[in-house]
């Protein structure tokens, strides 16, 4: 197979990967069917993780398989069991708040692609094209060494979230019974 | 390959739709759905200006790494608060929660 | 703080004006609970202050004005110094207040003993003293409004010293709100005079040039507005009925505020700053007719009343009167000499009846004349005395000072004036001896016979215990009466000592005092002999009807004692104007602008509250897309 061969599938690729992020992002948006939801977002977080790897990293799109749909989308599904029976039909929403929705987020959309667009992106002068930099490893060590601190604060976040989740949802079971 | 803006493209339209879905969405579980749009979409920007800009392509990985924690840390807050309310309530639509209505 | 101790003049001027006002905040914070000490204390200062200023008097009596001054405060061009002023006429005029209040006080130790409030009394007699003292001597037109103020205070205070009695209290607020009437016209003139003249020293004021270049509406609008202020502190037309019912105070108080001193800083801010006034023709036209009204209207009220104090303070408002006359004349020296003179006989006049008061606990000179006045010889030979001076009789101190504004007076163009004052003079020796008579040969005889055994003893019980507090009583009055008799003799003294300085704003004034003639004099002393002739013909002769002349005339009488119905018109306008018109007015502007405008701000803020409430809907995600809108029209804002 030659470059250029290689590169058009790279693409059609990258490009498949692009509609399946945005069609999944649809799908967690637009039904009203919450479970429907859950499933956009997991679709949309694959396509992501395939998207980090088209950017060259192949272990954030495995943490981003892992943590999104492993763990949150399947959160997501205890929350939707434990919450409201699915069965309920829900109301339509209001035309005028889609609206207004839609056009706060296209605003936003336009601005941040003007700013896009706009920005003079200059890539850092001092880059190394050493593909050994992408490694695990070199994440492993930075994270041991130089980011330590943030990785400890973030662990120190994640305890107190899972206690203050475990708080929150028990104690105010305790208090409604 | 691919240039920059291409990526903050995709990651400015996932915001968006991130956006018109927090902005929409009645349903509670629905508009944390949304929030992970939006935090996917920092994360896509990390990874892009990663790849492209920054001088050594181990920080952008962090990042991203931080952010998808602080996602499951903010996700298992935001559930457990859904289901607190849906137990005071018995709904987890937004737009009954207005308890503080002026 | 050395050159203090250094100039012995400045050390006086600061020792004798502030002194009071020490012994003051001593007497209230620590020995209001002893009268004896309080009483020391306050007679001490005020004796300090009586030395120091006929030192200065003496030191400064032939010396140029002397001024100490600092800079208080600075606005833009407007420079407002803070300092004293010694001219002739503030040394004059410290002395008379010096030596007269020191004098009051030392009475005040007979008169007010044994009254619960003692302590307070002195306290505020102190406070009156310094107030007093500092305004005499103040530099700046500001600083002299400062003090006038604060000598309206201390009159309220000692107005209504008996204030569980209820018409005390009402005449110290009479007092007060009438006195404000006339500040408020003067804080106006002041204000007036900043905006167009740019400064409010006194020596500024009094420069002939300063004032050549200003406007003569300017001028005049000043002047009328700050003789507001004459009018009000000392009771003229038509602010006049509170003086006679300050009477309400101790008869001490009476003798020092309303007859000697203060009533007279009205007179006293006028000569103050003469030249400035004299420089409007105008305002000095309004203030001749002022003073004429009131020196008519208070002598006819003097002529009906059977209240001893009354007498003298219908008799005080009508001197006044003939002050402001003379002053408004141009006849600067022969205002500030009556002011003098007047000063030293009507605190006599007061003095005694005080003694008489306090010996009979009754005002009405009937009772004391029934009851034997003449018995108590000193007080009834010096209230003679006063009254001989205010009548205007040859060897006695209004003699010479009634001259002088008759001379002034006589120099006018129209007569009217003159023939008004000669009147006056009538009157006042009338009303002057009609008392005296009734004092002196009461209608039915003195009441021996049923007052002989318990009167008696009493009376001479009294004598032995109080004899104590009747010299304290006593010697006051008769250094008052020996001033009253040789003041007079001064009259060229004290004419060089003022006019040295000022005699060339009044070539024709000055002139004019001197080329009275003879005829004046006769006519001037020919009205109070004729006043006292009336007198005698009614009361003091063998067989008199002791009625006046005016009881044949009920309804002149009626007017002159409710004195011409001036109070009824007041209270009458007050409902009117001020409780009907004004004060419903404000109870509109009460009811619609100030409860409707915090109704309306309560209306608002509800309203406004309701309003963002709706976008407080509780709604998060209309902040949410509130606050997305607003980042996203930011960044386009920036972006383009």
């Amino acid at each position: 197979m030659d470059t250029a061969g290689l590169d058009i599938l790279n693409q059609a690729g990258f490009w498949a990967m692009v509609a399946l992020t945005v069609a999944g992002a649809s799908i967690a948006i637009f039904p009203r069917n919450i479970l429907y939801n859950v499933l956009g977002l997991a679709l949309c977080m694959t396509a992501i993780a395939a998207i980090y790897v088209f950017l060259g990293s192949l272990f954030i799109a495995l943490m981003q398989f892992l943590i999104y749909v492993g763990a949150i989308c399947i959160a997501i599904v205890f929350a939707i069991m434990l919450s409201r029976p699915l069965h309920l039909e829900m109301p339509p929403r209001p035309a005028s708040k889609v609206a207004m929705a839609t056009a706060a987020a296209v605003l936003f959309f336009v601005a941040i692609v003007g700013v896009v667009l706009k920005t003079d992106w200059t890539p850092s002068a001092a880059r190394v094209a050493d593909s050994s930099l992408w490694s695990v490893e070199a994440i492993g060590r930075a994270l041991l060494t130089r980011y330590e601190l943030v990785f400890e604060v973030i662990s120190l976040v994640l305890l107190v979230a899972i206690i203050g989740a475990v708080i929150t949802a028990g104690l105010s079971r305790r208090l409604s019974s | 390959m691919n240039s920059l803006s291409t990526y903050l493209i995709i990651s400015a339209l996932l915001f968006s739709m991130g956006l018109m879905g927090i902005l929409q969405r009645r349903n509670l579980i629905g508009m944390l759905i949304s929030v992970e749009l939006l935090l996917n979409a920092a994360n896509l920007n990390f990874m892009a200006f990663n790849r492209f800009l920054a001088p050594d392509p181990v920080i952008g990985q962090i990042i991203a790494l931080f952010v998808m924690g602080l996602a499951a840390a903010e996700a298992a807050i935001g559930l457990s608060i859904i289901l607190a309310l849906y137990r005071k309530m018995h709904s987890i639509n937004i737009e009954r929660a207005q308890r503080l209505k002026g | 703080m050395g050159a203090l101790f250094h100039d012995p003049i400045l050390l006086a001027i600061v020792l004798g004006t502030n002194l009071p006002f020490l012994s003051m905040a001593v007497i209230l914070l620590f020995t209001r609970s002893n009268p004896k000490l309080s009483s020391q204390i306050s007679v001490g200062a005020i004796l300090v202050s009586a030395v120091s200023a006929i030192y200065l008097l003496a030191k400064l009596h032939c010396a140029s004005p002397l001024q100490y001054q600092t800079l208080w405060f600075s606005s833009d061009k407007l420079l407002i110094a803070f300092g004293y002023y010694l001219d002739p006429l503030s040394l004059l005029m410290l002395t008379i207040v010096g030596v007269i209040a020191c004098l009051v006080q030392i009475y005040s130790l007979g008169y007010m003993a044994g009254d619960p409030g003692y302590s307070r009394y002195y306290a505020f007699q102190s406070l009156f003293a310094w107030a007093m003292l500092n305004m005499v001597i103040a530099g700046s037109m500001l600083q002299l409004f400062i003090y006038w103020e604060m000598v309206g205070l201390a009159s309220y205070f000692l107005i209504g010293f008996y204030y569980e009695k209820w018409s005390a209290s009402q005449a110290g607020k009479k007092a007060f709100v009438m006195n404000r009437v006339g500040d408020v016209g003067f804080f106006l003139g002041l204000i007036w005079l900043v905006i167009g003249f740019g400064n409010l020293g006194i020596p500024e004021l009094n420069h002939a040039a300063a004032t050549q270049g200003l406007p003569q509406h300017v001028l005049t609008v000043a002047a009328l507005l700050i003789f507001c202020g004459v009018i009000g502190k000392s009771a003229q037309f038509p602010l006049l009925t509170w003086l006679p019912d300050a009477m309400e105070g101790p008869t001490p108080v009476s003798a020092l505020l309303h007859s000697a001193t203060m009533v007279a800083a009205g007179v006293y801010m006028f000569s103050r700053i003469f030249p400035f006034f004299s420089a409007s023709p105008d305002a000095m036209a309004v203030a001749l007719a002022i003073g004429t009204i009131t020196m008519l209207l208070s002598g006819t009220m003097a002529m009906v009343t059977y209240d001893l104090k009354q007498v003298w303070a219908y008799s005080t408002v009508s001197q006044l009167g003939m002050m402001v006359m003379a002053l408004a004349a141009g006849g600067y020296f022969a205002g500030v000499f009556h002011l003098t003179t007047h000063a030293g006989f009507k605190a006599l006049l007061f003095l005694c009846s005080g003694i008489f008061i306090h010996e009979f606990h009754t005002n009405d000179m009937r009772i004391i004349g029934k009851k034997g006045g003449r018995r108590l010889k000193i007080p009834m030979a010096c209230i003679a005395v006063g009254a001989l001076a205010l009548s205007g009789v040859f060897p006695f101190s209004g003699f010479f000072s009634k001259e002088a504004i008759l001379g002034v007076l006589a120099a006018q163009p129209n007569k009217i004036w003159l023939a008004a004052a000669l009147l006056g003079a009538v009157m006042t020796a009338y009303y002057s001896f009609r008392l005296i008579f009734h004092l002196l040969f009461p209608k039915d005889g003195i009441e021996e016979k049923q007052h002989e055994e318990h009167g008696h003893s009493s009376h001479g019980h009294e004598e032995d215990h109080h004899g104590y507090i009747f010299w304290a009583m006593a010697i006051p009055v008769m250094i008052l009466a020996g001033v009253s008799l040789v003041l007079g003799f001064v009259e060229h003294p004290i004419e060089h000592f003022l006019i040295g300085h000022i005699v060339e704003a009044h070539p024709v004034a000055h002139g004019a005092e001197h080329g009275g003639g003879e005829w004046l004099m006769i006519m001037g002393v020919s009205a109070g002999l004729l006043g006292i002739a009336v007198a005698w013909f009614e009361f003091g002769r063998k067989g008199a009807s002791r009625k006046g002349f005016l009881s044949y005339f009920p309804a002149v009488w009626k007017l002159f004692d409710r004195r011409w119905f001036l109070d009824i018109f007041y209270r009458k306008s007050l409902d009117t104007f001020v409780y009907g018109g004004l004060t419903s007015l404000f109870t509109k502007n009460d009811r619609r602008v100030i409860d409707g405008g915090i109704d309306g701000i309560c209306f608002f803020t509800e309203g406004s509250g309701r309003l963002f409430s709706f976008l407080q809907s509780g709604m998060l995600q209309y902040n949410l897309l509130m606050m997305v809108l607003a980042a996203g029209v930011a960044v386009l804002y920036l972006l383009f």
